[in-house]
């Protein structure tokens, strides 16, 4: 008897199990990926978000009727959506359609003054807003300039100036051209900056040098070490960029490896001055907890950055293979990727566009070019964003309500809910969201307007009551008075 | 034990942190302090740290308060209470100190009483500023312990029967003690695991051959 109903209830547990447990295994089997999605919250801890984009299968020479890819390095997307792959290796550029399905011709050799030319390591191409295909020829020291069938236009050769030592050397990488055809070199060794032409070709300066950080401690001990000492030590160079984009309003977005993983990317204005904003934890730089042992720790290796649109940017680490999104505040978005050798990780990542809805990667180990879809949760992030850059909150409200359903502790979410009740008057609401976002800042002028309203809805009470006990208090201090008074008098008598 | 606890011993706590110097010669030479007070005061005050750590308003509270595990904090409280006490008991009756074991209890359980208000008004007081009236909250909390350490020092000097120069002078030598009290426990924690580990090793090795 009592062995059945024990039975019974482990056949109950059993079935209660099935119920609550199945539904949530199929939930996360949806969002299956290769790698892991995570984002940092306040305290800078790891928390599991959804998968933000998912692996949508890889596209290599082969699958578009070609021959295999070689080490491509660069890749670019023109405004009629034709994809540009510089094939290093193979020492030609590769254009596909946008759906990456068929090649739709390959630019190998051009003909400059009746002779044939040939590209010789083409590590980077760019499409410029006036449809001019750019290509940095590596190794023939110069970046040759096309129309997008493959037609010879000009060359721009290596820059002569009083200010590049002598025995610099032009080996251009990346390329990027902005709205008044200006054109942005990334040569190797370069340190002094991104290397500008004007659109005829005439070399105009250095762009958006980063500035050598030396801490107090280094100084310290550089006093103290001898020449032979000093010169031992590593030379405290800049780092080089490794790569560039422009952005709608004509701004670079330039990455770079940063040794202490603080700043990979810096948004450079005309003048070449750094105004990236940073979120709440003071950094763009990639990961922010890294081991400390073993080829995968130590900060991000950032190679590849790309403008996307509303101010968002993504960045794209080859040490763990991983893409950072970033909006225009600086804040983290979410990250995915991940180095492996499973479909939709990396072997060596170089370069990272946008397509559409789409992020495309260019895997310089695998050569080929790895696809990723938004799912519901990126794609609800990257529209609440959209809608706060063009300052629609109200709009951008319904969509965060959609992420935290995803995802209940985003405090991006929760931020982006507040900020939207603070500017509708909600003090109270804002303040809980604000809260549950950890913004001290917003929620002190949310819990001022709040206090505020308060105490000038009971003012009339408040400054009653206090009449109230400064009279009573007079009143009770004449009786004493009084009576103490009185037993004086009696005292005396 | 009812005596320890009685209404007057709670009194005189209070009078002892609004008069320290008077207060602690009486505790010294009437015997009008209590033990028992004296460690509830110190749990009172781990308490109020605890309470303080979670539920500060988020303005001033940079904890996480999943990570706040009061009953752990209450023991290291009490832990460096005890440390403190045997420490300076230690240098102090090397150094002609006055005190007995039950005043040194007595002198630095009473001082944590103006941190232990303190840090609950702050508390209170927290939950009703914005960012740039944070300061308050700071002022707050810093007076109640400043002022703590005040009467400890005081405390000390009168249970003691010390000048100030050699309160100090004992202090400093307090913390010595406590460093090398807990390096001396660490070093036998250290030596009795070692032991354990190679008796451990032994047994296994016993029973890989038999």
């Amino acid at each position: 008897m009592r062995k059945t109903t024990r039975l019974k209830r482990m056949l109950g547990v059993l079935a209660l199990l099935v119920i609550v447990g199945f539904p949530k295994a199929a939930a996360q089997a949806e969002v299956e990926v290769p790698y892991d999605t995570y984002n940092y919250n306040y305290w800078e801890d790891i928390v599991k978000t959804p998968a933000a984009y998912t692996p949508e299968g890889s596209v290599g020479g082969i699958d578009v009727g070609t021959t295999a890819f070689k080490e491509p390095r660069d890749f670019c997307i023109s405004e009629e959506g034709e994809i540009y792959v510089a094939d290093t290796g193979n020492d030609r550029i590769v254009v596909l359609d946008g759906h990456m399905t068929k090649v739709n011709r390959i630019i190998d050799t051009f003909t400059v003054n009746g002779d044939e030319d040939r590209f010789s390591a083409p590590y980077g191409v760019c499409i410029s807003e006036n449809g001019e295909l750019f290509v940095a020829d590596s190794n023939n020291a110069r970046v040759v300039v096309l129309t997008p069938q493959g037609e010879y236009k000009r060359v721009v050769k290596e820059p002569k100036s009083e200010i590049l030592e002598d025995d610099f050397a032009f080996i251009p990488l990346k390329v990027t051209v902005d709205y008044a055809n200006r054109i942005y070199v990334i040569s190797k060794g370069a340190f002094e900056g991104i290397l500008v032409f004007e659109a005829d070709g005439t070399f105009s300066g250095y762009f958006g040098t980063i500035d050598v950080k030396i801490s107090v401690w280094e100084k310290f001990w550089r006093r103290f070490a001898s020449k032979e000492e000093r010169s031992n030590t590593q030379l405290y160079i800049p780092t080089e960029f490794t790569g560039i984009d422009v952005d709608s309003e004509g701004f670079i977005y330039a990455s770079n490896i940063d040794s202490e993983g603080k700043q990979a990317v810096r948004r450079l204005n005309p003048q070449g001055n750094d105004v990236v904003q940073k979120g709440e934890n003071a950094n763009v730089g990639g990961d922010i907890r890294t081991g400390t042992y073993g080829d995968y720790s130590g900060p991000s290796e950032i190679v590849d950055v790309v403008y996307r649109n509303k101010g968002m940017y993504s960045i794209l680490d080859r040490k763990r293979g991983r893409i950072f999104t970033y909006d225009k505040e600086g804040n983290l978005l979410y990250i995915f990727g991940g180095i492996g050798l499973q479909d939709g990780t990396f072997q060596t990542p170089v370069a990272i566009e946008q397509n559409a809805e789409e992020i495309l990667v260019l895997d310089a180990g695998r050569n080929v070019i790895m696809k990723f879809r938004e799912t519901n949760y990126g794609n609800l992030i990257n529209d609440a964003v959209g809608l706060r850059f063009d300052g629609d909150e109200k709009q951008a409200i319904e969509k965060w309500k959609e992420v935290l359903r995803l995802d209940e502790n985003n405090e991006l979410a929760n931020n982006g809910i507040g900020k939207a009740y603070l500017t509708a008057g909600d003090n109270e609401k804002a303040m809980h969201y604000f809260e549950l976002g950890m913004n001290k800042e917003y929620y002190s002028i949310a819990y001022k307007r709040y206090r505020n309203k308060i105490l000038a809805d009971n003012l009339g009470w408040i400054l009653t009551g206090v009449i109230v006990l400064i009279f009573a208090g007079i009143v009770i201090n004449k009786i004493k008075n009084k009576k103490k008074g009185i037993n004086r008098e009696e005292g005396l008598l | 034990m009812k005596n320890l606890l009685s209404k007057d011993k709670w009194k005189f706590a209070f009078h002892t942190v609004s008069h320290p110097a008077d207060g602690f010669y009486e505790i010294r030479h009437r015997d009008r302090g209590s033990v028992v007070v004296a460690l509830i005061l110190v749990i009172l005050f781990s308490v109020a740290w605890s309470v303080n750590r979670i539920s500060a308003g988020f303005i001033v509270n940079d904890i996480d308060p999943r990570e706040v595990d009061s009953l752990s904090e209450l023991i290291t409280v009490l832990l460096f209470f005890l440390l403190l006490c045997v420490s300076n008991w230690s240098i102090t009756c090397l150094m002609d100190g006055k005190g007995r074991f039950k005043d040194i209890v007595i002198a630095i359980g009473y001082s944590t009483l103006p941190a232990t208000i303190c840090i609950i008004i702050g508390t209170v007081l927290s939950r009703f500023v914005s960012e740039d009236e944070a300061a308050f909250y700071y002022m707050v909390c810093g007076v109640g312990i400043a002022y703590t350490l005040f009467v400890m020092l005081v405390g000390i000097m009168t249970v003691h029967n010390f000048t100030l120069g050699k309160t100090l002078i004992t202090l400093f030598l307090t913390i010595v003690a406590l460093l090398l009290i807990v390096f001396i426990v660490l070093l036998i924690v250290d030596l009795i695991n070692q032991v354990y580990s190679f008796l451990y090793s032994i047994y296994q090795e016993l029973l890989f051959r038999a």
